[in-house]
């Protein structure tokens, strides 16, 4: 099997926000932490596009590298996970992070800095299979079930793809053929050459 | 004056050349990141997510199931748009 991968499809998204309440009922993720947000630019004006973050189960992951107290694992899906019980808080993923996922509860009145907690993919955590312990500390195991993330599943426009590598890649392909555009938004010339591959913004 | 000026500035200027592109490319070694020492896992040891009850260890009925639920996310499958374009026979 790939590895376990999300991609977003920044054309179909809409912004309902779906994903990140489907995110937040499955797995009773406390208040103030978002495991799942949209980012949106150009906001209101023409060429708005909007994208579903969360995270991204790095290859190379950077939490992974930066944790003083070793306690990110992966799985051999590619799944980038953590044992809350080993986690001190000390936010210095949410540094290492480019896509600022791993977040860190802000409860008590004095803002202390409760155990990260992030998106698992919907794969629990190194608690067993769909006990009480690991919903409370990391939410429901859906890929135990022989199910796919909540939020790319809930999503109503499947803007936002998750599962095998090779199957959403396919599915993108398939997408980008059929609408005669899009590749333009990967590769070198997107990186490096940006004033030829701007899209054009029809008004 | 001016004539033994330009003559020693003249004599001068590759060491100038040598000394100023010695200290500008001093910043551009680039010293290794990369971790010297492994990282190891100190957490709890987790189970595979195929060897719960429902699939009982088997991982490849597991893979094929995930596989099969992420071609749910194609609807291109589901509603073939291809097929509606074709015309009627009747």
């Amino acid at each position: 099997m790939a590895r376990m991968k999300f991609i977003c499809d920044a054309e179909r998204c809409i912004e309902c926000n779906g994903c990140v309440t489907a995110c937040k009922s499955e797995h009773e993720v406390p208040w103030g932490v978002n495991r799942r947000r949209l980012v949106t630019v150009n906001d209101g004006k023409p060429g708005e596009r909007s994208i579903s973050v969360a995270c991204m189960h790095c290859t190379d992951a950077p939490c992974m590298a930066v944790c003083p107290v070793d306690c990110f694992y992966k799985t051999e899906e590619g799944v980038v996970l953590h044992d809350k019980d080993l986690c001190i808080g000390c936010g210095y993923c949410f540094y290492a992070c480019p896509f600022g996922a791993p977040q860190c509860p802000q409860a008590g009145a004095f803002g202390l800095r409760g155990k990260m907690d992030k998106c698992t993919f919907c794969a629990g955590g190194p608690e067993e299979d769909h006990s009480v312990a690991e919903i409370k500390k990391y939410g429901r195991n859906r890929l135990a079930e022989g199910k796919l993330p909540a939020c790319a599943e809930m999503c109503s426009t499947k803007a936002l793809l998750g599962g095998d590598g090779e199957v959403i890649q396919s599915i993108y392909k398939q997408r980008v053929k059929r609408r005669g555009k899009g590749e333009e938004v990967w590769g070198w010339a997107m990186a490096y050459n940006r004033k030829s591959a701007k899209p054009e913004v029809k008004v | 004056m001016s004539g033994f000026r330009s003559k020693y500035a003249w004599k001068a200027s590759p060491v100038l050349v040598f000394c100023a592109l010695t200290l500008g490319l001093t910043a551009c070694g680039e010293i290794d990141q990369t971790a010297k020492v492994d990282k190891i896992y100190a957490g709890k040891k987790d189970s595979k997510a195929y060897e719960g009850t429902k699939f009982a260890g088997d991982k490849a009925k597991w893979e094929s199931a995930l596989v099969e639920r992420s071609k749910t996310q194609n609807e291109y499958i589901r509603t073939d748009v291809a097929d509606v374009k074709k015309p009627n026979p009747n």
